[in-house]
C-alpha cells in the first residue's frame, strides 16, 4: 500500500501546485514625478481588489498576483517596462496606465504578444478607436466627459464660452469634443477666448488676465492634477471666479485636486471626476469607501475606484472565459452585448465593438462643509450613460 | 481700459520674471565662479518650498519667520553639499559633475517623497496679501507686487555684494582666473563654499516665496531646473545681470505672447532661447569664450 501512496501524493501535489499558479497581472502606473499621486491611488485600488479576489479563493482557483511598476508617465519607459513584464515576469495581462501617451505606446504590444491590456485611467478616445482586439478600457474616456459637460453646459443660461486647458492631446481633444457637442445642442453659443498653457505650468497669471479680458460668462477647463491646484489658487487672487459665472471642469473633482486645495477651493465650480466617493449612496459604495479607508487611511479617489473596478471586471471576464487565454477573455468581454459589472460607482457596461465601458457620470457644484477638510459636491447632476454614447468606427 | 490692461499684463510678466530670477541667478553664479553645472539647482528650489511648509506647519502666520529660516537653511545646506560632494569633482572631467548633481536631484526627489508624500502641498496666502489690489479698476494680486519687490531687493543686494565688497570682488575674480586668485593668497575652497551656499540660499528663497501662489510637489525640481537653464542660456552663463535680463525677457514674452498669439504662447520662451543660441551662443550678457591657442 505504501508503495503507490507516495507517488500519488506527489502527483496530486504537483497538479495542485499547477492549478495554484498565480494569474500574473502587470500594472503600469505613474509612481514618480508630479503625477505620482494618481499612480499611488490607482495601484492602491488594484491592490485592494486583488486582496479581495484572493480572499475569496482567487480566479479559477488561482490567486491574482499583481506586479506594479513605474512607467513615469513616459511612453518609452512604459513600453520598456511592459515588454519586461511580458518577457521576464511572464504576466498574463497588462493593466492600469495613467497617461494617454503611454497607453497609445503600449497598445501595439498587445497584438505583438497576444497579451490583453485593461486600461483604467488613460482617457484619450483614440485608444479605443484604434479597435485593437486585446485592448479594453474599463473607465470612461475624455470624450464621454466632454459630452457630459456639454449636456450640462447646454442647460446653463450663458452664451459666451472660453477655454483654458493643458497644451497637449488630452486638453485639445477634450475642448474640441466639448465645443462641437455644445454647438450641436446650443447653436447660439460663441467662443471668446482659448488659452493653452504648457502642461505642468506653474504660472498662470498672464493666461488668467487674458481670459478675464475676454469677459467670458463661462469657462471650460481640463486642467488637472497640480495644474488645476495652482491655477485655482492664482485665479482666486485675480478675482477670476467672481467674474466668471460658471467654471466647468470634467476632472476638477479629483481628490488629487480637492484635498491639496483644502479650504481654498472656490465654491460653485461645476466639476466632475470619473468617480465621486460620496456617490451613489448605496451599501456597495459605502462598503468600498470604508474598506479602502481602513486599508490605506484616505478616501478613494476616482483613479483608485477605477483601478479597483477594472481589476474586478477583468477577474469576472477570466471567470466567464474559464481561461486566461487572450481570445477567450476577449470573447468573454464581448459576449451577451458586453460584460456588465456593478462597480461601487454603479453599472459599467462594455461596448463590444470598441471595448469601451460606458457608465453614468456624476457632476456637482463645489461646496465647503464642516464634515470634510476639503470641498465636496452639492447639487449633484447625474449624466446618464446614454448621454455619453458617441458613435464608434470599430466593428467586431 | 485697454492701456490699463496692457500695464497689468506687463506687471504679471514681471512677477513671473521675479520668480525666474531668484531661481536662476544662483545657477548662473555657481557656474560662473566654480564652473559647476548644477543639475540639482531646481531641487534646492523645491526644498525651499517644502521647508517653508515644514517650518510653518502649513500655517500662514509663520510666513515671514519661515522665509528667513529657509534662507538660512538654504545657505547651510548649500555649504554642506559643496563641502561633502561638489568639492570632490572639481579636478575631474565634467561628466562627473553632471553625474553627481543629477544624482543629487534624484536623491532629493526621493527624500522629499519619503518625508512629504507624493501629493501637492499648498500653503495659504499670508494675511497681508489676502485681498487683491485694484489697479485701474482691475483686481491684481498684491502678492505679485511683493514678489517683484523681493526679486528687485535680492538683485540689488547681490549687485552690491558682488561689485562693492571684497568677497564679491574675489568671486568675480574666481570666474576669471582661479589659480591667480589662489596665488594671491585667497582661500578659494572657502570662497567656493560661500558661493555655493549663496546660490542655493537664493534658489531656496525663490521656492519658498512662490509657495503661496503655487504648490510644492516632488516633480517641481525638474521643471524648475529646465526653466532656470532657459533663462541662463538666454541671459548668459556666469552673469547676474544676464540672469535678470533673461528672466525679464521670458516673463514679458510669455505675458505678451498670451495676449497676441495665445495658441503659440508656450513656444515663445523656447523660440527666444533658440534664437539666442543661433545669434549669440554665449548669451545676451555672457562673455564669448576666449580663443585658446
Amino acid at each position: 500500500m505504501k508503495g503507490w501512496f507516495a507517488p500519488l501524493l506527489l502527483a496530486l501535489g504537483l497538479a495542485l501546485a499547477q492549478s495554484q499558479q498565480p494569474i500574473k497581472i502587470g500594472a503600469l502606473f505613474i509612481l514618480s514625478g508630479n503625477f505620482a499621486g494618481y499612480g499611488k491611488s490607482g495601484s492602491q485600488g488594484a491592490q485592494l481588489a486583488a486582496e479581495e479576489i484572493n480572499a475569496r479563493g482567487g480566479v479559477l482557483g488561482r490567486p491574482i498576483q499583481l506586479i506594479v511598476v513605474d512607467d513615469q508617465g513616459n511612453p518609452d519607459v512604459g513600453v520598456r517596462e511592459a515588454r519586461r513584464l511580458i518577457l521576464q515576469e511572464k504576466v498574463d495581462f497588462l493593466f492600469g496606465i495613467d497617461s494617454s501617451s503611454v497607453s497609445l505606446a503600449v497598445a501595439p504590444l498587445t497584438d505583438e504578444y497576444k497579451i490583453p491590456l485593461v486600461v483604467t485611467h488613460a482617457a484619450t478616445p483614440n485608444l479605443t478607436e484604434q479597435c485593437r482586439p486585446y485592448v479594453f478600457r474599463t473607465s470612461n474616456n475624455a470624450r464621454m466627459d466632454s459630452w457630459a459637460a456639454a449636456a450640462l453646459a447646454a442647460t446653463l443660461p450663458v452664451k459666451r464660452w472660453a477655454n483654458i486647458g493643458p497644451d497637449y492631446e488630452f486638453g485639445r481633444v477634450s475642448w474640441q469634443d466639448f465645443i462641437t457637442r455644445l454647438k450641436q445642442l446650443r447653436p447660439d453659443v460663441e467662443v471668446v477666448s482659448e488659452q493653452w498653457p504648457r502642461f505642468g505650468s506653474t504660472d498662470y497669471a498672464s493666461f488668467i488676465t487674458a481670459l478675464m479680458r475676454a469677459r467670458p460668462e463661462a469657462v471650460f477647463s481640463t486642467l488637472w492634477a497640480g495644474d488645476m491646484v495652482i491655477f485655482a489658487r492664482q485665479a482666486k487672487q485675480f478675482g477670476f471666479f467672481n467674474q466668471v459665472k460658471y467654471f466647468v471642469n470634467p476632472v476638477g473633482a479629483a481628490l488629487e485636486v480637492l484635498v491639496p486645495l483644502g479650504k481654498e477651493t472656490p465654491e460653485g465650480l461645476l466639476v466632475s471626476a470619473r468617480y465621486w466617493f460620496l456617490y451613489p449612496n448605496t451599501e456597495r459604495n459605502k462598503a468600498f469607501v470604508e474598506a479602502y479607508r481602513k486599508r490605506f487611511g484616505e478616501y478613494p479617489s476616482y483613479n483608485a475606484q477605477e483601478a479597483y473596478a477594472g481589476l474586478h471586471m477583468l477577474a469576472r471576464a477570466i471567470e466567464k472565459a474559464r481561461s486566461t487565454q487572450a481570445d477567450a477573455v476577449k470573447r468573454a468581454f464581448e459576449a451577451d452585448g458586453g460584460l456588465v459589472y456593478d462597480a461601487p460607482e454603479g453599472r459599467k457596461r462594455m461596448r463590444p465593438e470598441d471595448h469601451q465601458v460606458f457608465e453614468g457620470l456624476v457632476w456637482g457644484y463645489t461646496k465647503h462643509t464642516p464634515d470634510y477638510p476639503f470641498a465636496i459636491l452639492e447639487r449633484m447632476r447625474i449624466v446618464p450613460a446614454t448621454d455619453t454614447i458617441y458613435p464608434t468606427q470599430c466593428k467586431r | 481700459m485697454d492701456l490699463g490692461f496692457y500695464a497689468l499684463q506687463l506687471l504679471t510678466g514681471l512677477a513671473y520674471a521675479s520668480t525666474l530670477f531668484l531661481l536662476s541667478v544662483g545657477l548662473s553664479l555657481i557656474f560662473g565662479a566654480m564652473g559647476i553645472v548644477n543639475f540639482a539647482h531646481g531641487s534646492f528650489y523645491m526644498l525651499g518650498a517644502y521647508f517653508l511648509y515644514a517650518f510653518t506647519r502649513g500655517q500662514a502666520d509663520g510666513f515671514w519667520g519661515g522665509l528667513l529660516l529657509v534662507l538660512a537653511t538654504g545657505f547651510v545646506i548649500g555649504a554642506f553639499v559643496e563641502r561633502i560632494f561638489i568639492r570632490r569633482v572639481y579636478a575631474r572631467p565634467e561628466e562627473y559633475q553632471i553625474l553627481l548633481t543629477y544624482a543629487l536631484l534624484l536623491i532629493i526627489e526621493d527624500l522629499v517623497r519619503f518625508f512629504f508624500g507624493t501629493g501637492y502641498r499648498a500653503f495659504p496666502m499670508p494675511q497681508a496679501f489676502a485681498g487683491p489690489l485694484f489697479l485701474l479698476g482691475t483686481p491684481f494680486p498684491s502678492y505679485y507686487l511683493f514678489l517683484i519687490g523681493l526679486a528687485a531687493v535680492s538683485a540689488l543686494l547681490l549687485g552690491i555684494f558682488l561689485y562693492r565688497t571684497r568677497l564679491g570682488a574675489w568671486i568675480r575674480a574666481a570666474t576669471q582666473d582661479r589659480e591667480m586668485l589662489e596665488a594671491l593668497g585667497v582661500n578659494v575652497p572657502l570662497l567656493y563654499t560661500v558661493v555655493f551656499g549663496v546660490g542655493i540660499a537664493l534658489a531656496a528663497l525663490g521656492g519658498a516665496a512662490l509657495l503661496p501662489m503655487q504648490a510644492a510637489t516632488p516633480g517641481m525640481a525638474v521643471d524648475a531646473v529646465i526653466n532656470a537653464f532657459i533663462v541662463v542660456v538666454i541671459g548668459g552663463l556666469a552673469s547676474v545681470w544676464g540672469a535678470l535680463l533673461g528672466a525679464v525677457l521670458i516673463g514679458l514674452v510669455q505675458a505678451l505672447g498670451v495676449l497676441f498669439l495665445p495658441e503659440w504662447a508656450m513656444v515663445f520662451p523656447f523660440a527666444l532661447m533658440a534664437l539666442t543660441l543661433l545669434l549669440r551662443p554665449w548669451g545676451l550678457l555672457g562673455r564669448p569664450p576666449a580663443v585658446r591657442t
